[in-house]
């Protein structure tokens, strides 16, 4: 083929992102692209759009052993998973809550290894560690983002004690005539109706009616008057809840 | 992920509980048949166990990411198959025909799919075919060429307008093309 350059990456980004180029040819686009690293955004991007066609396939329940099958295969290969996902998730409660807490870890982790006669006081740590990550942290808040925040609306979820949540939003376009908002809380794929909001002056405050520990997202479309039990326009703003 | 990139099987076991439908789903329409479909899935899942530390938050979703290494290893397997011409006439026939279940439906991700697909019907018949073959059936832009026998020029110029059209759907909509 000939050199690589701008006008010949024009020409075939759209083939890349397609996964279409011979082997050779897509060797050299990405010699191409990693001396060109400004031109990544615009492969990313249009790979995303590329990618689209994964979704439009129609699902196909896949077989009930394949979950064991692939489960197996990753427990063969890592027979002390048990012992490193406790590690895992104690260096992670480690790295998220306070001082106390990272102080009462340690020294759960010191204790272990004094073996028998301590036991009792590792145990006594280990209630305090689990106390610890259980009381209730100060709220968060989660930035939603979408199509809504193009037209100057921003909003954030807001999560309080325990599982419960606000949805805080500034500057939302009236809904049309007839309309209104709705909240969705994500759970497994499935939208559950949330409540139900007009803004009114610059700001709004909606308790969500869901709990959100545990969702994949929330989302707010625009819906009928009175709502809709499932979403029947695009989400106009989406905050992820949990990666 | 995190948990998944450390290791934690369990988290790596709710990624496939979340994902694994899809998953199948897109090597299924690749392949053509289940045991083809299962054995991508699997050894797909399997590179996401062992790579997911290689997956970055900001340059596409976690979704995308398994389905683009699902994709990846069905191309391969495509492509290594002595029998491709006979499987690929298979798989281009067992284009999109099952309906989705009722359940289906209720689904947010179903919400997105729909949308695809209305996305997708905006697109002349020619320039989905083209798109399609490459996506799903892993053909080159020469192969495809030289199947539909048409300049190298008139291919690449459907995949750029195919893929402009999906784009302008979106942003036609003020929306972002779902990651």
């Amino acid at each position: 083929m000939n050199g690589m350059d701008q006008e010949r990456f024009e020409d075939l980004k759209d083939v890349y992102v397609l996964g279409a180029l011979p082997e050779e040819e897509r060797l050299e686009f990405e010699r191409y692209l990693v001396a060109h690293p400004d031109l990544q955004g615009e492969i990313e991007e249009l790979s995303t759009v590329a990618g689209l066609l994964a979704l439009s396939v129609w699902e196909q329940e896949p077989p009930p052993g394949l979950r064991h099958k692939i489960m197996a295969t990753v427990e063969a290969a890592h027979p002390d998973t048990s012992r490193r996902s406790w590690l895992a998730g104690l260096w992670d409660a480690v790295g998220v809550r306070d001082l106390a807490l990272a102080a009462a870890a340690v020294l759960v982790v010191g204790l272990f290894s004094w073996g028998v006669l301590l036991q009792g006081e590792v145990r006594d740590l280990q209630g305090r560690v689990q106390s610890l990550q259980s009381q209730p942290q100060g709220p968060q808040t989660i930035a939603l983002g979408g199509a809504g925040t193009e037209q100057g609306a921003r909003a954030e979820l807001v999560t309080l004690k325990g599982d419960r949540a606000v949805l805080v939003a500034e500057n939302m376009p009236p809904a049309p005539e007839g309309k209104t908002y709705q909240i969705w809380v994500i759970k497994g794929d499935t939208p559950k109706p949330s409540g139900l909001f007009e803004p009114r002056g610059d700001s709004v405050a909606v308790v969500v009616e869901n709990p959100v520990e545990g969702a994949e997202a929330v989302a707010v479309t625009i819906e009928p008057e009175g709502g809709s039990k499932k979403p029947t326009t695009d989400p106009m703003l989406v905050g992820k809840v949990k990666a | 992920m995190p948990l998944v990139e450390v290791g934690d099987p369990e988290a790596f076991a709710a990624l496939y509980d979340r994902h694994g439908r899809m998953a199948y789903s897109l090597a299924y329409r690749m392949m053509g048949e289940k045991q083809e479909a299962e054995d991508v899935v699997q050894e797909a899942f399997i590179k996401v166990w062992r790579s997911a530390g290689g997956y970055r938050v900001g340059r596409a979703s976690v979704r995308t990411w398994i389905l683009s290494i699902v994709r990846n290893r069905g191309i391969d397997q495509i492509r290594s198959r002595a029998t491709r011409g006979s499987m690929q006439e298979k798989v281009e026939d067992s284009a999109p025909t099952s309906e989705p279940s009722d359940a289906f439906a209720e689904t947010w991700r179903n919400t997105q799919q729909e949308q695809v697909r209305e996305a997708l019907k905006t697109l002349p018949q020619e320039q989905l075919k083209i798109l399609e073959l490459a996506y799903f059936s892993g053909y080159t832009h020469v192969e495809i060429a030289e199947r539909l026998e048409l300049p190298l020029g008139t291919v690449k110029g459907r995949m750029r307008l195919g893929l402009q059209k999906l784009r302008d759907y979106y942003q036609a909509r003020g929306a972002a093309v779902p990651r």
